[in-house]
């Protein structure tokens, strides 16, 4: 290009972004660093150690591989049990998220108080792990199917009143404000309007619900909740591998046949 | 208008019966599933009282004084996340990005989206607790089994996010004479790195609550701490346990999820102040 | 470099060749001859077209959607290939190349899009920095490593469209115009013998729509560029290039002075009458 007659080029400020990206490289390196201290509880990144390890233990994986059929009928009491809590969990929750959806969505509820009460205590609930739950329940309870039901109950209350109440609040409100300008009061409102609009929403909630809980329910066991889990740990420990890796297959087998019911359903529904 | 007024009938919903068929079967469905269950159901009336009581000689009087010990250990979980966070993406960057359409062959791409729909259905605390027995139960084995367990659902959502990406940006990379890393460089990572930034804090905020489960299990933080003082019926440690696991948990949701929305939105550009006296027409 | 002659030119009322004033290696012509493309699932997209560009013409191609435009003009820079026929540009046959010659050539080839096709979330500086890809060695392109001779130029082809106070916005926060203006400040960075716009206007308002045809207009009058504009509007088409090429159904049915072309003469090419959706108004 010619650059006799050209004359300066004026460039507007350039933005400050590199200090903000070093900042935050920095951030990031700092916060790495400080969770590979073991004095204050950071992990030691003992490699070699890792290693040998898993030398040693390799062909226990590699049983994985050699799943032991006849192991097979052991595992369908308890394959049952399984399924029996994530379905009532399932539904129990389903019954009690609808009117904490409402309560917990801005269009059906405009109290903000109760609303963000309710928001709150959901928040919780869902910052509690599952065998978190499962473990502490078994302790108060004791042993057995209920301490599972229970966790499976809480556990899908989070999920579905978190997920439908925010699709709730992203829709359109208009056809409430038509409501309320009829004269109706809140409840009466709730019950004409939104329910029929959000029924498509909960559904596809309640079969996600349903879908996660099989796979949940299948580990709660290990913590003596109930379902196969207390078979899943109690071979493991006898290092049976063969055996588990047969328990993992009917996992694998049933949590596929549920994703592709609900599915299948979630389409026909929404 | 005059004359008599019929009644009016309003037209049958046909639909119905084919609900209410539905309705029974899977009202039965679920009765038999409730009413299988070895559970003492006279027990459930009680059940809210029991719950309460327990609250009580939980959260009424926690016990503080053990709150150091039980900050380690939280970190400890923390920690255990978010190696096994870095781990898990660094794994599932590469792979997601070899199943993704239009970059890996086929032969390569489905056995990859195989294993990690295989992945994904098995349940991460039976993987972690796989490998935990393998290669023994210590953080660092936990944030590895966090790491591994990750990849299914990790890599999908890496193959989706470049799947999605606008095609036209790389068409005017090619077009202007770039080689193909170029054009991942200049035209592909730019669309796509804010999401998958996005997913890998969304990975810490997951394995936050696994770490927590893989400690139950024997893995170290807090979950073993949980449940040692459950053993012993230790409520007044168990509720501080409790109230530092919900603190922690929520306070690094906000964080990170605070920080996810402001990687999506983009960073806000600060024209200076020379610009924004200019104000001229372009 | 002095510019390249074609021997024989087959379109009437060509214009002689434009002095080479700024473009360090000249305008190129563009000879396609006999060229015909089918696609891997047996579509004819192009059949038998064979036209000649003299460089330094401005050229449009005009038809309606699926009349072949687009696979026309990505035969030029090889983004297509063509199945039968030969495809030159300037010295270069571009139909067998692949690789490096092929990103060579492309190099001098600028091209614009009618999405843009800009990295939406990177600043306007490196989107134009793309358009020196072809002429700097991989390390620097992957790490973005600049030289004061590309900054100048990129620099220089932003202010030559008035562009330059933008040059470290975010590409997705300019209008579609901005974006466009862009798009040519990125292709003229290139130091292009060619220039290719594949539908430049479709997604612009009128006002906007004529601003950047007159950029186009003012480029190839100014440094004598070839241009070639695929453009399914025909006032657009009539007021702003001198040459009309009319694709119907894959297959050449005009080729003229876009001043002697005529409604009768547009009805032919789109094979119907002509809708007011043909022409753009102001």
């Amino acid at each position: 290009m010619s650059a006799t007659t050209t004359p300066e080029l004026t460039l507007p400020p350039k933005p400050r972004n590199i200090r903000q990206r070093v900042l935050v490289a920095t951030g990031f390196l700092l916060f790495t660093i400080a969770t590979c201290i073991p004095a204050i509880g950071g992990i030691t990144l003992d490699i070699a150690a890792l290693i040998r390890n898993w030398n040693n233990g390799a062909g226990l994986l590699l049983q994985l591989f050699t799943p032991d059929f006849t192991f097979l009928p052991r595992t369908i009491g308890p394959m049952i049990e399984t399924l029996q809590m994530a379905l009532v969990g399932a539904v129990g929750a389903a019954i009690v998220s609808v009117p904490l959806t409402l309560w917990a969505a801005t269009p059906t509820n405009p109290n903000s108080i109760t609303r963000q009460a309710v928001r709150t205590v959901i928040n919780v609930i869902r910052a509690i792990p599952d065998l978190v739950y499962a473990t502490v329940l078994v302790a108060m309870l004791g042993v057995g199917a209920l301490p599972g039901v229970l966790t499976l109950f809480l556990f899908n209350v989070g999920v579905v009143v978190k997920l439908v109440s925010e699709a709730i609040d992203s829709a359109d409100h208009a056809y409430m404000e038509a409501g309320r300008a009829a004269g109706g009061s809140q409840l009466q409102i709730n019950r004409v309007t939104a329910l029929p609009q959000a029924w498509p929403l909960f559904a596809n909630q309640w079969l996600y619900a349903l879908e996660l809980n099989v796979r949940i329910s299948a580990i709660l066991g290990i913590v003596g909740a109930g379902g196969i889990g207390r078979l899943i740990d109690e071979r493991r420990a006898f290092f049976a591998y063969d055996d588990v890796s047969v328990i993992i297959l009917q996992i694998l087998v049933v949590v596929v046949l549920i994703e592709f019911v609900s599915h299948a359903l979630r389409r026909r529904l929404t | 208008m005059s004359g008599p007024v019929g009644v009016l009938h309003p037209p049958v919903r046909r639909r119905r019966t084919a609900a209410t068929v539905w309705a029974v079967v899977v009202g039965g469905v679920v009765v038999a599933a409730t009413a299988g269950l070895q559970i003492d159901w006279r027990e459930l009336g009680q059940l809210p009282a029991e719950l309460l009581r327990f609250g009580t000689l939980m959260f009424t009087d926690p016990d503080w004084e053990r709150l150091p010990r039980a900050l380690f250990e939280m970190w400890r979980s923390i920690s255990m996340a978010w190696i096994g966070a870095i781990l898990c993406v660094v794994l599932s960057i590469p792979l997601g990005i070899l199943a993704a359409r239009g970059v890996g062959p086929r032969w390569v791409r489905l056995p990859l989206r195989g294993i990690f729909a295989v992945i994904r259905a098995v349940p991460e605390v039976i993987i972690a607790l796989l490998l935990l027995t393998v290669t023994g139960l210590t953080p660092l084995t936990g944030a590895l089994a966090l790491g591994i367990a990750g990849i299914g659902t990790q890599a999908k959502w890496v193959y989706e996010t470049i799947e999605s990406a606008e095609e036209g940006t790389s068409e005017a990379v090619r077009a202007a004479g770039g080689t193909t890393a170029e054009v991942a460089r200049w035209a592909l990572w730019p669309a796509v790195a804010p999401a998958l930034m996005s997913f890998a804090l969304y990975r810490f905020e997951i394995n936050i609550r696994t770490s927590a489960v893989l400690g139950l299990v024997g893995a170290g933080g807090v979950g073993s701490m949980l449940a040692n003082y459950t053993n012993f019926r230790a409520w007044d440690t168990v509720g501080m346990l409790l109230i530092v696991v919900i603190v922690a948990t929520m306070i690094i949701d906000a964080i990170s999820g605070a920080i996810r929305r402001r990687i999506m939105q983009g960073p806000a550009v600060n024209p200076g102040r020379r610009l924004v006296a200019r104000g001229g027409k372009h | 470099m002095a510019a390249e002659t074609q021997p024989n030119s087959r379109a009437e009322g060509q214009r002689p060749e434009a002095e080479d004033t700024s473009s360090a290696s000249g305008s190129w012509p563009i000879t396609l001859d006999n060229v015909g493309v089918t696609y891997p699932n047996g579509t004819v997209a192009l059949s038998d077209v064979s036209l000649t560009i003299a460089p330094g013409e401005m050229v449009a191609i005009v038809g309606l959607s699926g009349s072949g435009k687009s696979t026309l003009i990505r035969t030029i820079n090889g983004l297509v290939s063509a199945t039968t026929g030969t495809v030159t540009v300037g010295p270069h046959t571009v139909n067998g190349l692949t690789g490096r010659q092929l990103r060579q050539v492309r190099g001098h080839i600028g091209m614009i899009f009618q999405g843009f096709n800009l990295a939406d979330r990177a600043s306007v500086y490196r989107n134009v920095m793309v358009g020196r890809f072809s002429h700097t060695p991989s390390y620097r392109t992957l790490l973005g490593i600049t030289t004061p001779h590309d900054r100048e130029l990129a620099l220089r082809s932003l202010n030559s469209v008035g562009m330059l106070d933008k040059v470290w916005t975010r590409a997705g926060q300019l209008s579609g115009g901005q974006k466009q203006r862009v798009a040519i400040a990125r292709a003229l960075t290139q130091e292009p013998s060619v220039m290719l716009a594949d539908e430049p206007v479709a997604s612009l308002d009128p006002p906007t729509a004529h601003a950047v045809m007159n950029d186009l207009r003012r480029i190839n009058n100014e440094s004598g560029l070839t241009v070639v504009i695929n453009i399914h509007l025909m006032d657009l088409a009539r007021t702003y290039t001198t040459r009309l090429i009319g694709l119907r159904d894959g297959r050449l049915v005009y080729d003229g002075p876009a001043a002697d072309a005529t409604d009768r003469d547009f009805e032919e090419i789109y094979g119907r009458p002509i809708q007011p959706d043909d022409q753009l108004g102001s």
